[in-house]
Parts: structure tokens; sequence; C-alpha cells
């Protein structure tokens, strides 16, 4: 959920609280005034009654009776001398309905004679009448406080967090491989500012360990080959001179064990030599001829390990990659389906303008098939390879933006190549 | 013939050096730019092994050096630069050709035969180890004079024992040759052993000796009987 829709939340669950609460605060009121109002209203009445009384009226007159009563009462009842106010629920006949009543009872005293007078009155109460309106009133009130809390804050949080939005931009395009530091732009808000200085400064520090990891793999990797290829040479001079079978046996296990070694650190100062390669722009691969030829340098080994290739090339494909990348991806590629075939089995190759599928028959790996791009994974670890070779693949396809997609499903691996849309080249 | 190795290791030159001797080169070995450049300038060599990195210099500019000033001899870097870098940089560009480290010596000795042959093309062009000719121009191979039915690969592979006969080839090396940068992610036994399998029944088949023997999980050998 976004910042300023948080934000919009709470304002709103605020803002009902408050006009709930005002809304009750006002109901109250209105309902209180409007029986006050009545029992004014009443007094004046029962002043009348009394003012015609003590004129020498025997009781109340005709007009009034409706409303008004007045009979004499004993003039030992002094408990109830005091002015008396009821309101009830009644049935009104006039009205036909049921009404809240409204009674005042006073005891005055006319002529040294105390009375006691009683003047009634029905109240339409808020409840009935004013409730729907208020409720009403007070509803508008909310949506509308809704709709320009909506309003401003997607504004407002569009402006003041615009430099915020900003900086995760920035660090989305964020790659630590990436020759420049990161960029963010300037604000003036302080915690914002804050933010961003702490970035740069953990980015700048996260890119000088990472260059400096990367330099130490690859001069490492690259000042390792001279020695081997001195071990290497040495050996083969060794092995060209009299020896015996057991010294030969150790010579072999060592050399075998040497050009492994060999292949691993070719392999390592290849990966590292990619992770800062940066490709020409506008570099083609024509792989329609491409593949064809890679699959003719190997059909001799396929033939050898009695697999049947089949391929659908479409014509024209030229993606963007670089030619001996496209060949070195091509040549993992292939070595891979040939290596982890069955006696028998099947490679299939299928290119068209949208991707390249490479599937063949083989055994299920042991570890899930997303790790196989890891580095030294190998989906059967009794062959004898270094498994590098997907970790290769991988690099080269995400330096040019493809992706690529490894899955293993009845007895078939098939590895899939979406060329990016960014260049998709036919004709 | 001379070869000039300008390698700053001494380890690995000696080495080189010392397999180049045993085939009957003259091999000398230069350990800096400045001593590669002195010797160049006053005597002539007919290949010059050039690793990239010196230590007072680049063998690259000792190349541009070289062709420019009208140097003839053939140049082959030898270079811990993986092959990658020579195709995406052009780093060879001027050379006759180049080899990645490690590289097995055979494989050294192969390439320098291949430019030698380049550079004289006109002259010895058939190869014989006893009764078996390999004519270089056409790819042809006869066995007492019998044509071989051969695959490519098969000739190469010929080809590449004649050149180091006498030699202990491992199946790396051969594997490296015929495939060149296929083999990195291939086990290369099983296909040196098919190819070679082949080549020595076509040989026999055609009423030659097999000359090729297996040293038991090591490699091959071509040799004569009597050697």
């Amino acid at each position: 959920m976004k910042l300023n829709y948080r934000y919009t939340l709470a304002y709103a669950a605020l803002t009902f609280c408050v006009l709930s609460l005002g809304f009750a605060i006002v109901y109250a009121a209105l309902s209180r005034s409007v029986t006050q109002v009545t029992i004014g209203e009443l007094e004046n009445l029962n002043a009348l009654a009394v003012r015609q009384l003590r004129n020498g009226a025997a009781t109340v007159p005709d007009s009034l009776r409706l409303y008004v009563q007045a009979s004499p009462v004993a003039a030992t009842d002094t408990a109830r001398r005091r002015r008396t106010v009821q309101v009830r629920p009644e049935w009104d006949a006039a009205l036909q309905a049921r009404v809240a009543v409204v009674r005042l009872t006073t005891y005055p005293v006319v002529s040294g004679r105390p009375y006691r007078v009683t003047s009634r009155a029905a109240v339409v109460e808020p409840r009935d009448a004013y409730l729907t309106g208020l409720v009403l009133v007070f509803a508008w009130t909310f949506v509308f406080l809704l709709a320009l809390v909506v309003i401003l804050s997607e504004l407002i949080s569009w402006r003041i967090l615009r430099p915020f939005n900003a900086t995760l931009h920035g660090i989305q395009q964020f790659a630590l491989g990436q020759p420049h530091a990161i960029e963010l732009p300037d604000t003036r808000t302080a915690e914002f500012r804050e933010l961003n200085e702490f970035l740069v400064k953990m980015t700048a520090r996260a890119q000088s360990d990472y260059r400096g990891l990367q330099e130490f793999s690859e001069n490492a990797s690259h000042e390792l080959q001279t020695p081997i290829a001195t071990i290497k040479a040495k050996l083969e001079l060794l092995m060209d001179s009299e020896l015996t079978e057991k010294q030969l046996g150790t010579l072999t296990t060592m050399h075998d064990e040497l050009e492994r070694l060999a292949k691993i650190n070719h392999a390592l100062t290849l990966l590292a030599k990619l992770e800062h390669f940066e490709p020409a722009p506008d570099t083609l691969a024509d792989l329609s001829q491409l593949v064809p030829a890679t699959e003719a340098a190997f059909a001799d080994l396929a033939e050898m390990k009695g697999l049947a290739t089949t391929q659908r090339i479409a014509p024209g494909v030229r993606v963007p990659l670089d030619a001996s990348l496209a060949q070195l991806l091509l040549n993992n590629l292939f070595s891979n389906a040939i290596r982890h075939n069955v006696p028998g089995g099947e490679i299939r190759v299928e290119l068209s303008a949208t991707g390249l599928l490479l599937a063949n028959t083989g055994l299920a790996p042991s570890v899930p098939v997303s790790e196989l791009f890891g580095r030294f994974k190998k989906g059967n670890s009794a062959l004898d390879s270094i498994g590098i070779g997907l970790a290769i693949v991988k690099r080269i396809s995400e330096l040019f933006g493809h992706r690529v997609s490894y899955e293993y499903a009845a007895g078939w691996h098939r590895i899939r190549l979406d060329f990016t849309e960014s260049a998709l080249v036919t004709d | 013939m001379k070869i000039l190795l300008v390698e700053d290791h001494a380890e690995l030159a000696r080495s080189i050096a010392s397999y180049l001797g045993q085939e009957h080169y003259i091999c000398e070995v230069a350990g800096t730019f400045d001593e590669a450049r002195e010797k160049l300038a006053l005597f002539s060599y007919d290949v010059v092994l050039l690793d990239i990195m010196l230590p007072d210099g680049n063998g690259i500019s000792l190349l541009k050096l070289l062709r420019k000033e009208g140097i003839e001899s053939s140049v082959l870097i030898i270079s811990a630069q993986n092959a990658l870098d020579f195709k995406l940089t052009g780093l060879s560009e001027g050379a006759d050709d180049y080899i990645t480290k490690p590289f097995p010596l055979p494989e050294l000795h192969a390439r320098i035969k291949a430019i030698m042959r380049r550079r004289s093309a006109h002259k010895n062009n058939v190869l014989t180890f006893q009764d078996i000719t390999a004519d270089l121009e056409s790819m042809e191979c006869r066995v007492k004079g019998k044509l071989l039915n051969l695959t490519r690969k098969e000739t190469n592979l010929l080809l590449y024992f004649i050149n180091n006969k006498g030699r202990m080839l491992t199946r790396q090396a051969i594997a490296a040759h015929l495939w060149g940068d296929y083999t990195d992610n291939l086990d290369s036994v099983d296909f040196v052993y098919q190819h070679v399998k082949n080549l020595r029944k076509k040989i026999t088949d055609a009423g030659g000796k097999d000359y090729i023997s297996t040293v038991y999980g090591f490699g091959y050998k071509l040799s004569a009987p009597d050697q």
C-alpha cells in the first residue's frame, strides 16, 4: 500500500470518529433544546391560566382546556408544591401517533387557595424528523472531506515525496557492477537529504569493495595462468622421459588434475571478464547462421554418443549479441546438451524470432534446476564437469538483456533463451 | 629453424625452449622487452613466440614495432589472456596466430609448424612418416600409396600425430587440438578414443602398420615399430 494511501486511510478513520462524535453532540443538543423550548412555552401557558384564575374564572377557559387543566388541591398537600416536568411517550389522538409528550405541573396559589395547573404538549423530537437530515448532512460532509483528502494527499505526496520516489528509482537503477556512482537528485527535505547522503556513501563503499574483489579474482586467476602453464610444460617434458608405469600413472593423474584446475581458472577468468564487459551498442549476431554452424561443429561428438539431433531454424534471426560471445554461449549449451544426455538420446533445437530452445533427453538433475545457473553447481556430480557453463550462459544472456530459463520435465531438459524485446530484428 | 621466445617467466621459458630444442629448433629466449628488441635488431628469426605481459613493456607494442620495421618473422602470441580477449579486442592483430596459457607443448609445436607451412606454401607440402604420406595441399593421406578415406577430424588427428611423432600425446592435448574452444566443457576422453580407434582401423585396413600405441590412462603415441 502506498504511503499516502495509508495516510488517507488513517485520516478517514479519524474524520469518521470526529464526525460521529459531532453528530452525537449535535443530536443531543438539538433534542435538549427542543424540550427546553417546549417547557418554556408550557410555562407561559400555565402563567396565562393562573392569570385567568386570578381574574375570577372558576376554571381554565375552554379554549385552553385541551392543553391546560387546573384544579384546586388540598392545602395540606405540600409535598407536591414544586414544579414538575415530565417527558414520556404517549398516544396522541390528534396526531394519531405515539409521540413524546411534555407535561408541566405547577402549584400556584390563587386567592389563598392552592391549585394544581398541568399543561401538556406533544413534542416532535429530532429522532423522528431531524435524524435523517442530520445523518445526511454528516454523511455528505464526510464524503466531501474524504474526497478532498484523497485529492490533496495525491497532490501533496506527489510534491513532497517526489525526491523520495526519485531516490527509489535511483536505487532500482543501481547495479553494483556499474562503472559510475549512484545518481540521486538534490532535495531540500532534511530527512531525504540525509537518506540520499547515506545511500551515496554506502553504495560507493559497496562498489569499491566489489571492484576490489573483482580485481582480486581477475588478477588471481590471470596470474595463475603462467604457473599452471609452467607446471603443465614441465609435466609434459617429464612424461616424455624414461618412466616406469607407476611413475607415468602418477604423472597422468597430476596432469589430469592440472587440466581441471586450468579449466576452472579459465572459466573464472572468463566470468570475471564478462562481469565488467561493456557490450558495444548495435552488435547483432546472426543466430540463423550461428546455430546450425555450431550444431555442425558438434555433430561428430553427438554422433559418437548416438544422439539424434533435430533442428528447426527460422531464417534471418539476428539478435543483440557479440558474435564471439554468442559462439561461446552456443558452445556451452550444445556441449551441455551432449554431455548430460543419455546414450541414444535426442537433441532438439528450435530457433524462432522470439527465442532459442535447446531441449535434450537426460537424467533428472539432482539439485533444483534454478540452482544450476550458479557457479560450481552440477546437476549430476558423477560427471567430470566443473559446473560453470550455465553461469557463463546466464551472464552472457544478461549482458544483452535476454532471459534464460531452464526446466526439466518428463525426461527432457529444456533451456530457453527469450530474446530481449527491445531490438528484435528479423528480415 | 630459429625461434625467439619472448617470455618473462624464466621457468616456463626454459621448459618451452627445452621442448623446442628436442624438436630440433634453435630457440633463443628473451626475458624482457628491451632484450627482445635488441635480439630482433641483431638477428633474424623465423618465428617469434611473444608473451604479451612483459615486465618492461607490452608484447603488442613489440609486435607493432616489428611490423613497422619490416621484420618478416612470423609471430605467435603466447598469452595468459583468454581466447575471448583476442576475439573481443582484436588483440592478435598483426600476429600469425595466438595460443592461450596453459597450452600443451605439442599444440605449440603444431601451431609453429602450421605457421611455417603457411609461410613457405610452395616448398615441402608433403608430410611423411614411415609408409604414411599426407599432402597438406589436398589434405589427402595415403598408406603405401593407397588413399585413405578420412574425415576432416581424422586427417587433422593424423597430421597432429605425424607432427609430434615419437611423443606421447595426452587425450586433452588431442582434444584441444581437434575441437579447440569447443572442448572446454566436454569429456574429451571418449571422443578422442573414438577418433583414434577409427583412424587406426582405417590405416590397418589400408594395409598399413598400426603405428599408434595406447599409453593406458594417459594418451597415445605415434612411433615406428623399431623405436
